[in-house]
């Protein structure tokens, strides 16, 4: 990444780390099956915290609980509590379209809209009421140059998202959760479908992104939890196992079942 | 493109696992018991049959078509009076070489204008309530609730356009003529033509909205399988960065199925043009002049074949029938056409639009 070429939103230059998150006693049922029974952890600031574990353990299921992703879903029951600070996620009176401005989002597949690669980055900050009209422009160019995009896309801004590459196209979903200045960063195996030139570019956003907010990443590959987290949550079957720091996880799991896990022995 | 690029290498893989073609066939030929040589007669049969009458029935209408054609030359598509002429009087009227009976005039103009105001009015109503109404219950009906409500929208399709005839002549027309009309002709004063007099209710507007009603189903129908098409990945996508359910249908929803509800709207169209009874029974069934405002009697191409098809028959020379089949050519054409365009369309929205979250 060229140093000078990155250029920061202006809150997130002069912001302290936002806060960060906590869990406890969470609970998720869709319908009958509980996918997470009980867990309490936390999400610190200025760090990274990978959650891992086999499929189907509840990786995804508590990271969509941080947002209140499960909220339209049919049959789905939450209890206990997640916080943002010391705010309540699922509050009574929590303005849930602020929470997820404040909790950006990036997905295992790219998801740009069918919209311009312009109105892509530019439409939920303006919705929002972070960008006014006349420095739109400015500040769209200032986050496609954060994540490394503009010299890509710049002449084209006007054009649909899906002639990008599909690393592109995932680094453009960055771009749009960047707009919004987010908090906290989710992201839920963001490199799965891409090459290992954009994983390594992603992760290298990840990194530096860290000064700013809270991130928590969902990822299959244990390498790339290795190389990139600060902190590790070993999930199994919907509970937590094992939560520590990375080095301190992978060279001296504590828990038997993490031993086996990173070994290579299960899942 | 890179849809386009896809499928290409598709075919090329079908091509690797079937070998080549030619000779897949001719051992297929070898293979067929004498059972499967009957099926696939059957079967070739069975598929010639639609194109053949499509064929035959374009062929028939033109054919028949053409005297009255050459016989009204340009006034064909300019003139307002349509009339068969005196089927009793001895004497003859000819034009361009051709003879009918005395006084005969084959002006279309009032039908092809009726046919498209009333089909266009009845679509720009439609289409807003189907788009908002499938919006709505996908997006924001609770889940359990949506096979009730759909089902009134499939049991609006099935209903016979005799009773929406019968129900738009007696009740709808009059209560709208009484209630609403008034109110309307006061936009007269900006817009011209919804100035009034509003009359008893049997008239273009009267006829537009039942037509709508009758199109509802079809557009609704289609967007609803569209919307579902969406995925919720691109969905989820707007969500996770605070938008509405609102702002994510204009955001994600829209863009992704414009292209299909716009085919949607030309197969209700189509279905509009075409309607007979209903409009027959509350147009007002009016020939011969333009309709002067959006309440007036007017009448459509296809309420005209059946409405004057009984006299056209009595015609000695034939003419009255040529004249009705000239105009149901050019109901023809107008309704093939945009069935055409409505399909070019579909196939651009199947085969290219929607790549999001390509990859996997």
């Amino acid at each position: 990444m060229v140093a000078g070429a990155r250029t920061l939103p202006m809150r997130a230059m002069t912001q302290v780390a936002g806060a960060g998150m906590t869990v406890e006693e969470l609970r998720v049922r869709f319908g009958a099956r509980e996918v997470l029974h009980g867990i309490s952890t936390a999400f610190a600031p200025r760090r990274i915290t990978a959650l891992i574990g086999p499929t189907g353990c509840g990786k995804t299921t508590l990271l969509r609980s941080l947002n209140r992703l499960h909220d339209g879903r049919p049959g789905a029951q939450i209890s206990g509590s997640v916080r943002l600070g010391v705010e309540e996620v699922y509050g009574t009176r929590v303005n849930v379209r602020d929470l997820r401005r404040r909790i950006g989002m990036l997905f295992q597949r790219p998801n740009p809209f069918p919209q311009s690669i312009r109105e892509n980055v530019s439409l939920a900050a303006r919705i929002h009421g972070l960008w006014s009209r006349a420095e739109t422009p400015r500040r769209t160019e200032a986050v496609l140059r954060e994540v490394g995009l503009w010299d890509a896309v710049g002449d084209r801004l006007s054009s649909a998202p899906f002639s990008l590459s599909g690393g592109q196209q995932q680094l453009l979903c960055l771009a749009r959760a960047l707009a919004v200045e987010p908090e906290v960063l989710l992201l839920d195996e963001p490199t799965s479908s891409l090459d290992p030139r954009t994983t390594g570019r992603i992760e290298e956003l990840i990194g530096s992104l860290r000064e700013h907010m809270t991130i928590v990443i969902v990822t299959h590959n244990l390498q790339q939890a290795a190389r990139v987290a600060d902190d590790v949550c070993f999930l199994l079957d919907g509970s937590l196992v094992e939560r520590a720091p990375a080095t301190e996880f992978f060279q001296r799991p504590a828990d038997e079942r993490s031993r086996a896990y990173v070994e290579g022995r299960v899942g | 493109m890179r849809l386009r690029q896809r499928q290409r290498g598709s075919v090329d893989l079908r091509g690797a696992i079937g070998g080549i073609p030619g000779w897949r066939a001719r051992l297929a030929d070898a293979d067929l018991s004498p059972g499967d040589r009957v099926v696939r007669g059957v079967l070739l049969v069975a598929a010639i049959i639609p194109v053949l009458t499509l064929l035959f029935l374009t062929a028939e209408m033109v054919q028949s078509a053409v005297p009255a054609l050459v016989y009204a030359g340009g006034s064909f598509f300019t003139g307002q009076l349509f009339t068969f002429g005196n089927l009793y009087a001895t004497g003859q009227t000819v034009s361009h070489g051709i003879h009918a009976p005395l006084g005969a005039a084959y002006g279309a103009l009032p039908f092809i204008v009726g046919t498209l105001a009333s089909s266009m009015i009845a679509l720009a109503i439609a289409l807003p309530v189907s788009v908002g109404a499938v919006l709505a219950l996908v997006e924001r009906v609770p889940r359990r609730l949506q096979p009730g409500l759909s089902v009134f929208l499939e049991l609006l399709a099935g209903i016979p356009s005799v009773a929406y005839g019968f129900w738009g002549v007696l009740y709808f027309g009059p209560a709208l003529a009484q209630h609403l009309y008034p109110v309307l002709s006061r936009l007269g004063v900006v817009l011209p033509f919804m100035r009034g007099p509003v009359g008893a209710g049997e008239g273009l507007l009267t006829t537009s909205l039942i037509l709508a009603v009758m199109i509802v189903p079809i557009i609704a129908a289609t967007t609803r399988e569209l919307v579902r098409t969406v995925p919720i990945l691109a969905k989820e996508g707007a969500l996770a960065l605070g938008m509405t359910p609102y702002e994510t249908v204009r955001v994600v929803t829209l863009p992704f199925i414009r292209n299909g509800i716009l085919a949607a709207a030309i197969l209700g169209w189509a279905r509009a043009l075409g309607e007979t009874m209903a409009v027959l029974m509350i147009s007002g069934d009016f020939l011969n002049a333009l309709p002067a405002n959006v309440y007036s009697p007017f009448s459509t191409i296809a309420a005209t074949i059946v409405d004057l098809l009984d006299s056209a028959l009595t015609d000695p020379t034939g003419m009255a029938v040529h004249a009705l089949a000239a105009i149901g050519l050019v109901l023809l054409v107008i309704t093939l056409a945009t069935n055409l365009v409505g399909r070019m369309i579909i196939r651009r929205v199947t085969t290219g639009v929607l790549p999001v979250g390509r990859g996997i």
